[in-house]
C-alpha cells in the first residue's frame, strides 16, 4: 500500500501513474487517488497540491461520496 | 481568388495550419524550459488577452516531457480564425460572420477516404501496454482542476444503434479527464449527441465505441463544436465550409477518424459505469462541480511519428474556447431564424457560448423584436445556452459593442424587458437556480414604430335599450313557436 496522500480528499493510498525523467533524472511524478479521482503532479505550487494550502473549497468528502451526482442517469 | 484564400483550402491538417499561421506571425515556438505547470496556463493566459491578435503557441521544451510538444491557441484569436478562412489578419469579426454565413449550406461536401496502412495517423501504433502519459504532454488547465484535462478533442462515434449511417455518426468537442494511464472519463449532457449515443448504448447492452482525434485539421475542431442536426455529419459541413477536400481513413475500431490528426486514441465505454470527474474550469469562467461520469477504456492509440498534443485554455474568458466557436455559434442561429423572420441581419452569439446573445432585427411591427427573441430561445442552441438577448434595430451593428450601449441606453424601456422564470439551462452556468434550470432575460433595445398603439382604441357601444330588449323577447317567442 503507498504510503502517499491524496491533497483533496486525505485518503492514503494513491498510485503512481507516471514518471517524467530526462537523461536518468526523475524530473516529477504524476499520482492518482484512487477515491477521490484526483490526479497530480509532485512538482506542481502548493496553491493546487499543499496540504492545508490548497483551497478548502475543492476538496471532496472521501466519506461521502454518494453526495456527487451521477450523469445520463436513464 | 487571393493567394491566402487559396492557401487556406490546401490546409489539410494542424501542421499545415501552425505552418501558415507562423507565416503571418501567427504562430509561435516557446522554445524556453517550462514546467507544466503553472508555466504552460501562464504563458497561454497571456497570449488570450489579446482576443484579437494571439498567435498560437508550441511548446517544446516542457520539463519531464524531453522531446513532446504541445500546441494551444491555435484558434485562439480572430486574427487565426480569418486565416483559416482564408481572409487577411485585421478581418473584422462582423466580416468574418458573413464570410461564414455566406458559406453554410453552400458547398458541397468532398470526402475522400485513405487506405488505413498509407493515413500519416497510423505511422505509429500502440495496442499493448498503453500508458497515455507516454504520448500525451498533459498539464493542469487551470488551478483546482480534478485532473489532467484534453480539453480539445474531437470525439468521432457511431450511433450504437444505427452503426453503419455516416451521418448519425457524431464528432463532437467533449471535456477527457484522465483517469488513470488508459483510461479517461467523458462528460456531456442528454442533449448533446454524445449522451445520446451513451444513454442508448446503456438502454440496449450494445457496445459504445470512440475515437478520439487529437491535433485535427483546423476546420473540422470548429465544425467538431458547432451544433448542427443529430443526423448531419460534421465532416461534410467542414469540408463543405473550407470548400476543401477532407482526408478521412478507419480508425482500428472501425470508426471513420481524419487520416491526417496528430494523434487518435480508441475506447469503449464501460457500461453503467461511473467514477468522479471534475470540477473543470468550465467557459463561463467557473469550476463545474464533482460529479459520476461515464468511464472509458483505451484499447489502443494511433499517432504521427513526432506527434503535437493540441490543447485548450479555457476558464474565465477571454479564451480560445470563445474564438473557436464564437462565430459558428452565431452562424446557425443566424440561419435558423432566417427561415422564419428574414428581418434578422446578424446575431452575435460570441459570448461564453452564447450565454449572451445579440440580435439585430428589422422591426416588422410594434413589439416584433420580443417574437424573435422568443424564437432564438426555442433554436436547436438557444434551448440550452441563450440566456441573456439583446434585441437591436438593424442600424445598430451587433459586433459593435458601442453601439449596442448606445441602443440599450437610449431605445430600452424598462417594461420592455422580460423575464422568463424556470426554464432549461446548460448545467455549468454558474447563476442557475439549480443546475440544469434558470431565468432567461431579453432586453428589446429596438426603437418603437410609430404610432405606438397605446391608448388608440375606442369602445364600440352597440344599441341598448327597452327597445332592444323588446326585440329580444320577440325573437325567443319566434324560436319558441317554431319548435312547436
Ligand atoms: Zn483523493
Amino acid at each position: 500500500m503507498s504510503e502517499t496522500t491524496c491533497p483533496r480528499c486525505s485518503s492514503a493510498g494513491a498510485v503512481a501513474d507516471y514518471r517524467g525523467v530526462e537523461a536518468g533524472a526523475l524530473i516529477w511524478t504524476i499520482h492518482r487517488c484512487v477515491v477521490c479521482c484526483f490526479s497530480w503532479r509532485d512538482s506542481e505550487p502548493p496553491s493546487a497540491i499543499g496540504a492545508g494550502v490548497r483551497s478548502g473549497d475543492f476538496a471532496v468528502d472521501a466519506a461521502n461520496l454518494d453526495r456527487y451526482p451521477k450523469i445520463l442517469q436513464q | 481568388m487571393t493567394d491566402i484564400a487559396k492557401r487556406a483550402r490546401e490546409i489539410t491538417s494542424l501542421r499545415d495550419f501552425l505552418a501558415l499561421l507562423e507565416e503571418a506571425g501567427q504562430a509561435i515556438t516557446w522554445s524556453e524550459r517550462v514546467m507544466p505547470e503553472p508555466d504552460v496556463r501562464n504563458v497561454a493566459v497571456a497570449a488570450s488577452r489579446d482576443a484579437n491578435g494571439a498567435p498560437a503557441i508550441v511548446f517544446d521544451n516542457i520539463a519531464g516531457y524531453p522531446g513532446k510538444r504541445t500546441a494551444v491557441g491555435v484558434h485562439g484569436s480572430w486574427d487565426n480564425i480569418a486565416l483559416l478562412l482564408g481572409r487577411p489578419k485585421g478581418t473584422s469579426i462582423r466580416e468574418l460572420f458573413f464570410e461564414i454565413v455566406g458559406r453554410w449550406g453552400d458547398a458541397e461536401a468532398q470526402i475522400s477516404y485513405v487506405p488505413e496502412a498509407q493515413a500519416p495517423i497510423h505511422e505509429c501504433r500502440v495496442e499493448s501496454g498503453i500508458n497515455l502519459y507516454d504520448i500525451l504532454p498533459v498539464y493542469r488547465i487551470n488551478e483546482y482542476d480534478g485532473g489532467f484535462y484534453l480539453g480539445k478533442a474531437s470525439v468521432a462515434s457511431r450511433d450504437p444503434e444505427d452503426p453503419a449511417d455516416f451521418g448519425k455518426q457524431n464528432v463532437g468537442i467533449y471535456r477527457l479527464q484522465l483517469q488513470g494511464p488508459d483510461s479517461f472519463t467523458l462528460m456531456t449532457i442528454p442533449s448533446h449527441d454524445m449522451g445520446r449515443q451513451i444513454m442508448a448504448a446503456e438502454r440496449t447492452g450494445l457496445p459504445l465505441k470512440i475515437a478520439v482525434m487529437l491535433g485535427n485539421h483546423p476546420g473540422l475542431a470548429v465544425f467538431a463544436a458547432t451544433p448542427i442536426g443529430y443526423e448531419e455529419s460534421e465532416y461534410s459541413y467542414a469540408s463543405a465550409m473550407m470548400g476543401a477536400p477532407i482526408r478521412l481513413t478507419k480508425s482500428g475500431n472501425g470508426i471513420d477518424i481524419l487520416a491526417d490528426s496528430e494523434i487518435v486514441i480508441e475506447a469503449e465505454m464501460q457500461l453503467g459505469e461511473r467514477v468522479l470527474e471534475g470540477p473543470f474550469g468550465e467557459f463561463p469562467g467557473s469550476y463545474s462541480g464533482v460529479r459520476k461520469a461515464p468511464i472509458f477504456k483505451v484499447t489502443a492509440v494511433s499517432h504521427r511519428r513526432d506527434p503535437i498534443f493540441e490543447n485548450i485554455y479555457i476558464g474565465r474568458g477571454w479564451t480560445e474556447h470563445d474564438t473557436l466557436i464564437g462565430l459558428h455559434t452565431s452562424a446557425p442561429i443566424y440561419a435558423q431564424l432566417r427561415q422564419n423572420f428574414p428581418e434578422v441581419t446578424a446575431v452575435n452569439a460570441l459570448y461564453q457560448h452564447g450565454l449572451t446573445g445579440i440580435i439585430s432585427v428589422k422591426n416588422r411591427m410594434a413589439g416584433f423584436a420580443k417574437t424573435v427573441a422568443l424564437r432564438a430561445l426555442s433554436t436547436p442552441h438557444g434551448i440550452m445556452y441563450l440566456k441573456n438577448l439583446i434585441m437591436v434595430d438593424a442600424d445598430v451593428d451587433p459586433f459593435d459593442l458601442n453601439q449596442v450601449m448606445w441602443a440599450l441606453s437610449t431605445r430600452t424601456r424598462a417594461d420592455d424587458i422580460i423575464v422568463l422564470p424556470n426554464m432549461p439551462a446548460v448545467p455549468i452556468d454558474p447563476s442557475a437556480v439549480v443546475p440544469g434550470k434558470g431565468h432567461r432575460l431579453i432586453i428589446d433595445a429596438t426603437s418603437y414604430l410609430r404610432p405606438d398603439p397605446i391608448g388608440e382604441a375606442h369602445l364600440v357601444n352597440p344599441p341598448t335599450g327597452p327597445d332592444i330588449d323588446a326585440l329580444s323577447k320577440k325573437i325567443r317567442v319566434m324560436q319558441g313557436g317554431a319548435s312547436a
